[in-house]
């Protein structure tokens, strides 16, 4: 709009000059053609004055001839006609009366003269005949002389009016002269002008022409450059976004309408706090028109990006105003920083993690020199942070372990990337502590590794409590079964009537009262298996083992249970290489759990069925039964401790409740599921998954195994 | 080698009560004869007149438990060699890998069966004669 307007100022400038030029052309052409006619009469006017002068000069000679030679006749008649000349001389002035030149007086003066000096010549020709007929009639000299005298005197006078029209000629002559030489200047500066005007419309013209080639070679450039700008505007990453200085969006290029998901002709005209957080509006107008800044908003962290769907991002964004056609315009760079916000709340929480952990934290080098510990670090060991750093770890050492322990330690590092275990370390003040202690490498893109980084945590107080929990197991272990020994073995030895015959009722209660100490020596059993298995103070010893053959045992173990039971233990046909990493015992100690479960919820004459079968990733070892099933209202409480579904039913009460939540410890520290299901009256299938030993899980185990510290009671994790 | 019968038994065990069950499974069952005592002490007293075949120890004992009296009987000629087997109510992890390295037959747990005890510890001993064989060749 405003380079229009301009133009066209510009346009109305060049338009007005070039006219007034013309009209000052045509003036002046105007004037030359003028001053040309004028010049042209004038020299008419001149040659007819010049006429007017041999005329003239013969008017006062007829007086002075006759003067000389009477000779009256004559002269009166030369007279007449040179008066007829001059009278045709002057009339052929009368042509030029309208002239522009001032001639009235000259008219005026040359008429009186004339008149007077004809009236002058014609009385001298009357006293001259006078004269003639004096000296005819002989009369005296002195009237001859007066008469004489008379024409002598009107002779002098004559001769003056004859002056007078001469000078007035003459005055003429010079006046026409000067006009004319007046209208030659004035004609040659006409045409100066004119040359110099001609020589302003060629210069013009070059002019022109060489500025149009210059806009028309500059308006190309504008293009190309415009196109330039365009690609780039629309192909930079980042969002530019111009707003006017009433805060409406002016443009929004192709990254912006990614960014915000608006097309940009539905953004563009609507105010630019369209697109930022709400609560952020009135701080952006604030700061968008302080006079001071140029620039704003450099401080990424203050605005949220507004999409159309009104989702938010973290934006950065800086802002500059600038002038185009001399109107401000607000231009916005912004770019989307949600990946870089959450890279860096990440560190954050992760460097608040590291600060903020009970856990010590002490990070090496790969040549294993100490380059950052935390907090929990110093809380543990007594070092700080400036005392650590550049030492090696071996500053911890305190001697309790042997270096194959160590090396071992290095090797399973160095082979598996990691190890954990338990490690007794010295502390800044000399005392020994035990930690379990987690090493793990960190690595770069190509594999190399970078970084050691040890995690620890101080377990004084946890072995301590472990071993009061120990001492309390084998106290209750050993104190309960010691009397149960004496009551079992007294009822045994009675009802095996080795002390005598009993009656047959005795021989009831006796039987009574040993079956209910056998159930009790299995509870206390049970129970001391839970809470080792939960406390995973049992150890379990990994090795691969054949699910077939180990189901195999299981039913060759527990055949005989099931007879009592008139129930059939069967495998079914199974996969051979099934393998599985486990604790032999405890998969066994699961399967004769889930089995006895099985035998004694079926029918009499019933089979229970147990098979292994192939899932994705896992063995599933399933033992199936067609008992009665498991009641509705009982299922979730399968696995819950000494839940028994036929609580009120002790026909067969020799079950202690526990079973299944030992099968479900064992299971779970094996890192597998355990699980059922139950068609009332049909089927009841009980089952358990275990993960297909890998390889590679085989060697990470034996690695481990072969990492571990002497200590037997070496947990396995998970 | 036949194998040598087993008649003689020393049990050392510190409560009376299993002492009296076991000594009644042991002879009215198994017809073997018993020596049951209280004490470390006083099994030493007796071992050199009845010279046993077998040892049979409880491991939880006051003063002198059954390792430390299984090592002193070690040194006493007449039962340098004699076979033991341990009786416990101590069944913690490792327990019975450790006892079998101070060199006993077997561990027998605490509550057992006073019914089947003649026969389990009779099978133990065959079961020890013939490995004793086997490796003898």
């Amino acid at each position: 709009m405003n380079i229009r307007k301009r133009h066209s100022i510009e346009y109305l400038a060049a338009w007005l000059l070039i006219l007034a030029f013309s009209v000052w052309t045509v003036n002046l052409l105007l004037n030359i053609q003028d001053d040309w006619a004028q010049s042209n009469e004038i020299t008419r006017i001149d040659q007819a004055v010049h006429r007017l002068v041999n005329p003239w000069r013969n008017l006062n000679r007829p007086g002075n001839d006759v003067l000389e030679n009477y000779e009256v006749d004559g002269q009166s008649r030369a007279l007449e006609r040179y008066l007829a000349e001059y009278s045709e001389a002057r009339a052929g002035l009368e042509a030029h009366r309208a002239t522009k030149m001032p001639m009235a007086d000259f008219y005026d003066g040359m008429d009186e003269a004339a008149a007077m000096a004809a009236a002058l010549a014609s009385r001298v020709l009357q006293l001259a005949a006078e004269r003639e007929a004096l000296r005819l009639s002989g009369a005296g000299s002195d009237s001859i002389r007066r008469v004489e005298t008379e024409a002598a005197t009107t002779m002098a006078r004559m001769d003056q009016a004859f002056q007078v029209g001469l000078d007035l000629i003459v005055g003429m002559d010079e006046r026409l002269d000067q006009r004319l030489l007046d209208l030659d200047a004035s004609r040659r500066a006409g045409i100066g002008s004119l040359y110099v005007i001609v020589l302003v419309a060629l210069l013009s013209s070059v002019l022109s022409l060489v500025l149009l080639r210059r806009t028309v070679t500059q308006g190309e450039a504008l293009r190309a450059g415009a196109e330039r700008i365009n690609a780039i505007v629309n192909n930079v990453v980042d969002a530019i976004i111009t707003v006017d200085d009433a805060g409406k969006v002016e443009s929004f290029n192709r990254t912006a309408e990614r960014m915000f998901g608006y097309d940009a002709d539905r953004i563009v005209g609507r105010p630019f706090t369209d697109l930022i957080d709400a609560d952020r509006g009135e701080r952006y107008n604030e700061e968008r028109f302080q006079p001071e800044s140029t620039a704003f908003g450099l401080d990424e962290s203050e605005y949220l990006g507004r999409r159309r769907d009104g989702s938010n991002f973290y934006m950065e964004l800086a802002a500059t105003w600038i002038k185009v056609d001399g109107r401000p315009l607000l231009v916005h760079i912004v770019r989307d920083v949600t990946e870089r916000k959450q890279a860096e709340e990440r560190l954050r929480l992760a460097a608040s993690v590291f600060e903020n952990t009970t856990e010590g934290i002490l990070i090496t080098d790969s040549d294993g020199i100490i380059q950052s510990t935390n907090p929990a670090f110093t809380a543990i060991t007594g070092f700080t942070a400036d005392e650590a750093l550049g030492e090696n770890p071996r500053i911890l050492q305190s001697g309790m372990q042997s270096a194959d322990f160590y090396e071992a330690m290095w090797e399973s590092v160095t082979q598996t990337g990691h190890w954990q275990g338990e490690v007794n370390n010295r502390r800044k003040n000399g005392e020994i502590y035990p930690q379990w202690l987690n090493i793990n490498t960190i690595k770069d893109a190509r594999g190399k590794v970078t970084n050691y980084v040890g995690v620890t945590f101080d377990i004084s107080e946890l072995k301590a409590s472990e071993r009061i929990k120990d001492e309390f197991i084998a106290t209750v272990s050993h104190e309960l079964r010691t009397p149960l020994t004496s009551i079992h073995g007294s009822l045994s030895l009675l009802g095996g009537e080795v002390a005598g015959d009993l009656s047959e009722e005795s021989a009831k209660l006796v039987r009574i009262a040993q079956e209910n100490s056998q159930r009790l020596v299995r509870l206390i059993d049970d129970i001391l298996s839970v809470a080792k298995i939960e406390s995973e103070k049992m150890p379990f010893h990994l090795q691969p083992v054949a699910l077939e053959e180990l189901i195999a045992r299981a039913i060759e173990a527990n055949q005989d249970f099931a007879k009592q039971y008139g129930v059939r233990l069967q495998a079914e046909a199974g996969v051979h290489e099934a393998r599985v990493l486990a604790d032999k015992d405890r998969l066994m100690q699961v399967l004769t759990n889930l089995m006895s479960n099985a035998v004694k919820h079926s029918p009499r004459g019933g089979v229970v069925r147990i098979g292994v079968q192939r899932q994705a990733g896992y063995w599933r070892v399933c033992v199936v039964d067609n008992g009665p099933g498991i009641p509705e209202s009982f299922r979730d409480n399968v696995f819950s401790k000494f839940a028994q579904a036929d609580g009120t039913d002790r026909r067969r009460g020799s079950g202690t409740g526990l079973g299944l939540s030992i099968c479900q410890a064992i299971i779970d520290r094996l890192g597998g599921r355990i699980g059922f299901e139950s068609e009332s009256g049909i089927r009841t299938s009980f089952h358990f998954d275990l993960p297909v030993m890998q390889r590679q899980g085989m060697s990470n185990v034996t690695a481990t195994q072969s990492s571990e510290p002497l200590d037997s009671t070496m947990r396995v994790e998970r | 080698m036949p194998e040598p019968t087993l008649n003689r038994i020393l049990y050392v065990e510190d409560d009376a009560d299993i002492r009296t069950i076991v000594t009644m499974s042991l002879e009215k069952l198994g017809k073997f004869r018993v020596a049951a005592c209280d004490s470390c002490a006083e099994a030493l007293a007796l071992v050199d007149d009845f010279r046993p075949d077998l040892l049979l120890l409880d491991v939880m004992m006051p003063d002198v438990d059954g390792p430390a009296t299984l090592q002193v009987l070690r040194e006493r000629v007449s039962t340098a060699s004699a076979p033991a087997i341990f009786v416990t109510a101590k069944v913690q992890t490792g327990d019975i890998e450790r006892y079998r390295k101070l060199g006993v037959l077997d561990v027998i747990i605490k509550p057992f069966d006073p019914m089947v005890l003649p026969g389990q510890i009779e099978r133990i001993w065959q079961q020890h004669w013939s490995g004793a064989n086997d490796y003898g060749g």
